[in-house]
């Protein structure tokens, strides 16, 4: 299967949540823009139709106050008092141009709206003077050989095109971020079920193979919860049917191997009467019909796991006892027991049984590839108990320490260890019986610093009332 | 005439072998396949000692052993497939004196058997009768009455309610009663005594389910008391 290639590529959401947040700023400043012009020439157009009713409304009254013969003054005062209420600067043409105020002459009037209106046109014309925008209105007057102009700055208007705009930007602004905000919401409700499905395949990672996805009502989902569902159901038969065949397998063995044991021992018995080849040959049988014995039942054993039926036998257990007797029973050779005193008395709950297995097998293991285990030791620690069996072998080197409880594990260090006697099944059985018990189990060194492995298990313990 | 054994088992090579090796011990084995067989065979000639396999075609093994057991006093060895299951309790209860499980080596069963066979045998003579109350026990003729009422048990039964007489009071634990009783150790399953004790309280307490003889002491083990 191809992986992605993550390397400067956003996830799904952050895309999903970018072209949300794109897809509405190039919304919002269209809109913004388109608003902003319409509003401008509007507006202006307005003030300009106002400003030039004024305007005319001045020609007029300028007309019939005006002749040849007034003078600068006279036309001056006039001027000064004819309404302005856009703030206007009137000029006034005959012969030269008298304007209102100084600043706003002759040259603040474009030429070519000069020329048009001295020619006998009224006209009006918008234009840029001083940094701001004017508006200059002109009206000839033929009657009395003259002209009348107004100079409007539109300037407030500018201003309160900016203010507009200043809050186009601010709601493009946050249109953007309210796209954004609605991208990441709708990606991650879109994705949700993929979540899901992500925690679900966890799980039957993790070995619950029960684990089934909700099956979904939207018909866009529902095809995947489903194949989903039927991955995990045939993923658990197959488990489950991988498991009954170990389990039965080891069942159908039961049969041969009782009539083999009980065969062989009757051999056994005769053993004296049997030529030397024979003899030897019998011999090899009898230690082999023991191993397959102990294969069949550590199958069956861990079959038994397999199919998740199986529990503890609790029972009040005396553990120092316990563990003293399974030493000097299944050693044969004297073992060292060290004991906690504080552990003398003291009563457990546990399965009996299944403890003086985990026992067995580790002086088993130490016996096989340990050269015998040296020290059996069991102290209390917080909240359980230690039982540590260490023996004088190799030691397990660190990248083993986990595997060699794994079933048939003897494979990984059995270069070194070298012995047909065992199976591989001893430790893993330690590590499921130990499991079960709520308790664990590792490997280290020694803790004296000779060479040699230190198996550990720790029980939890609540101690008897 | 020497000791006999009836091996109850379906499968033909496992009754073959098994017959050899427990006939290289002296005893004389016959053989059943099926219940129905096995009952019929037990009718007919009441051997000393019984080996049943649970797992059997037709009548299953718990059933040949209730059946057995209502008449008889017999020991019954149990061939159970699983030690962590009901079936050893299941087993116990419908009378089974021991069992062993799939696969075993013969020697281990041959010791079951001649530990059954040591029980029983009549005790040694010279005990004396004891008295709980209401319960007689009369240890040389193997009777034990409750209310002046001769009640049945089997041999181990018997034997476990006169180790517990013999020493009144005095709390034996299941280790040592399955060490002195059934000869097992340190190791046997201790679900042997308890079924045990059930099914002897049964016999022997008024009220079996409030015992006032046969008592447990938590975390101990049993004792015997008037």
């Amino acid at each position: 299967m191809e992986l992605p290639k993550l390397t400067g590529r956003l996830g799904l959401r952050a895309r999903i949540t970018l072209a949300f947040a794109i897809g509405a700023l190039l919304l919002s400043a269209l809109l913004s823009a388109t608003t902003w012009a319409l509003t401008r020439e509007n507006l202006l157009t307005q003030r300009e139709a106002a400003a030039e009713t004024i305007v005319y409304q001045n020609a007029r009254s300028v007309r019939t106050r005006i002749t040849s013969s007034t003078g600068t003054d006279e036309i001056l005062t006039m001027l000064s008092n004819l309404p302005a209420p856009f703030g206007s600067r009137p000029i006034v043409y005959s012969g030269t141009y008298t304007p209102l105020t100084p600043e706003f002459g002759q040259d603040a009037l474009p030429a070519s709206l000069r020329e048009v209106v001295l020619a006998g046109q009224p006209a009006r014309m918008r234009y840029e003077y001083r940094g701001q925008t004017q508006l200059a209105v002109g009206v000839p007057l033929p009657a009395v050989d003259a002209a009348y102009f107004e100079i409007i700055s539109l300037d407030d208007l500018e201003s309160t095109l900016e203010a507009l705009a200043i809050s186009l930007v601010g709601a493009s602004l946050i249109t953007t971020i309210a796209g954004a905000a609605l991208g990441s919401w709708a990606s991650r409700r879109a994705l949700r079920p993929l979540s899901g499905v992500s925690n679900a395949a966890l799980a039957l990672a993790q070995g619950e193979l029960d684990t089934r996805l909700e099956v979904n009502e939207d018909p866009d989902l529902r095809p995947i919860s489903e194949s989903f569902n039927q991955m995990a159901r045939s993923l658990q038969d197959r488990i489950e049917r991988d498991a009954r065949f170990a389990s039965d397998v080891s069942h159908e063995l039961r049969s041969p191997l009782m009539t083999l044991a009980a065969s062989v021992e009757v051999m056994a018995n005769q053993r004296d009467e049997l030529p030397e080849r024979a003899q030897a040959a019998l011999d090899l049988m009898v230690l082999d019909v023991n191993r397959f014995h102990q294969l069949v039942e550590d199958l069956l054993e861990i079959s038994r796991f397999d199919a998740g039926v199986v529990h503890l036998e609790l029972d009040d257990v005396h553990l120092a006892e316990l563990v003293m007797q399974a030493v000097t029973h299944t050693s044969d050779v004297d073992v060292p027991v060290h004991l906690d005193a504080e552990l003398a008395g003291v009563v457990v709950r546990a399965d009996k049984r299944r403890i003086v297995r985990v026992i067995a097998n580790l002086l088993d293991n130490a016996a096989k590839y340990g050269g015998g285990a040296t020290s059996v030791s069991l102290t209390q620690v917080e909240g359980g108990v230690q039982l540590a069996v260490e023996d004088r072998g190799p030691g397990v080197p660190p990248e083993d320490r986990e595997l060699i409880f794994e079933r048939f594990s003897r494979g990984v260090t059995a270069g070194r260890r070298g012995s047909s006697d065992g199976v591989g099944l001893g430790l893993s059985l330690v590590a499921e019986h130990v499991r079960l018990h709520g308790g664990r189990v590792w490997v280290e060194d020694r803790l004296d610093g000779e060479e040699g492995a230190r198996f550990v298990v720790e029980l939890p313990v609540e101690e008897h009332p | 005439m020497g000791t006999r054994i009836l091996a109850v088992e379906d499968d033909e090579r496992i009754r073959a072998a098994v017959k050899l090796a427990l006939e290289d011990e002296g005893w004389a084995v016959s053989e059943a396949s099926t219940g129905e067989e096995a009952l019929e065979a037990f009718q007919q000639d009441p051997v000393d000692v019984v080996l049943i396999d649970i797992m059997l075609p037709g009548i299953d093994g718990f059933e040949v052993c209730r059946a057995i057991r209502r008449s008889s006093d017999v020991p019954i060895v149990m061939v159970t497939a699983r030690a962590d299951t009901h079936d050893v309790v299941a087993g116990l209860e419908a009378g089974a004196d021991d069992y062993l499980t799939k696969p075993f080596a013969p020697k281990e069963l041959s010791a079951r058997i001649r530990a059954l066979l040591r029980r029983a045998r009549s005790l040694d003579s010279g005990s004396p009768h004891l008295r709980f109350g209401d319960l007689e026990i009369l240890p040389d003729e193997g009777v034990v009455r409750r209310a002046g009422r001769e009640v049945h048990l089997t041999k181990t039964e018997f034997r476990l309610l006169v180790e517990l007489a013999q020493s009144p009071g005095r709390v034996f634990s299941r280790e040592v009663l399955l060490e002195r009783i059934w000869e097992h150790g340190y190791f046997g399953d201790g679900r042997l005594v308890d079924v045990h004790i059930r099914r002897l309280r049964t016999k022997v307490e008024a009220d079996p389910a409030n015992p006032r003889h046969v008592v447990t002491v938590r975390g101990l083990g049993y004792k015997l008391q008037a």
